[in-house]
């Protein structure tokens, strides 16, 4: 039971890693499978930014009296996966808008009846 | 958007505050958390909450898209110049250490200006995308 307990990020991690996949698998609307892709990836970040943690550590700031101290690798890491999903999002947003334009719809099942592909 | 009066005023009271934050973001980010990349989003929000309560066509009066794409690429040429004028003094490229008098003096002053390019490229490039999303949703609704 400890275990389970101890270890809650990683469930923090897998609940919210599987809300996001189910969104972006059961949702028929395009922007909804963006927001879904992005609840995706703050899991990521937080599976990350959780095991970068140091039990007892302070913020990674060079000051006196300070030696234990959290990894700040993965929030330098995590840093730029924040700034490289925001591009993703403004990208996967932009072709939204373009199949928009282009089929009247955002809806999955309206663009696969307009291109007879389902 | 001409009707919401309460909205109006509040985002006038709030977007002051919304800059004076990112400014504190962004020059703390030395001292403890914070940075460029935060108070360029920060930033880029106050305006973005401008726009969308007051139009986007006020906003487009307060910051130009030129102006917006000049200010891009500054923060870019602004981070590389760093670099460079850390290799003119004499250290690799980004070595703060060598901008200034001192060790400690020359590594603020590299990852204040390094910090401040970060900053401007983010907010004018958040805002670039939020402009062109906005514009785009134009022509349709004439269309309608």
């Amino acid at each position: 039971m400890d275990f389970i307990i101890g270890h809650y990020n990683y469930w923090l991690v897998i609940i919210i890693m599987m809300a996001g996949f189910y969104t972006v698998i059961s949702q028929g609307n395009l922007v909804k499978k963006i927001a879904g892709l992005n609840i995706f990836q703050v899991s990521v970040f937080m599976l990350y930014i959780s095991i970068g943690n140091v039990k007892d550590g302070a913020a990674p700031i060079i000051e006196q009296g300070v030696e234990l101290y959290s990894n700040p690798l993965p929030h330098v890491l995590i840093l730029t996966a924040i700034v490289v999903g925001v591009a993703t999002t403004a990208l996967g947003l932009a072709l939204v808008v373009r199949i928009k334009e282009a089929y009247g719809s955002i809806e999955e099942d309206d663009i696969h009846n307009q291109d007879h592909s389902l | 958007m001409k009707h919401n009066l309460i909205l109006r005023v509040l985002s006038k009271f709030l977007i002051p505050l919304i800059f004076l934050f990112a400014l504190y973001v962004q020059f703390h980010g030395d001292f403890g958390p914070g940075g460029g990349f935060q108070a360029g989003v920060i930033f880029s929000a106050g305006i973005i909450l401008y726009a969308l309560v007051f139009g986007t066509d006020n906003a487009r009066q307060v910051i130009p898209p030129k102006v917006l794409r000049a200010l891009a690429s500054l923060g870019v040429l602004i981070y590389a110049c760093t670099g460079v004028a850390s290799l003119l003094r004499g250290g690799e490229y980004l070595n703060y250490s060598v901008l200034g008098a001192n060790q400690i003096a020359g590594q603020h002053l590299g990852i204040l200006v390094i910090e401040l390019g970060v900053g401007m490229t983010v907010m004018s490039v958040m805002l670039i995308i939020f402009f062109a999303f906005a514009d785009r949703a134009r022509p349709e609704q004439e269309v309608e």
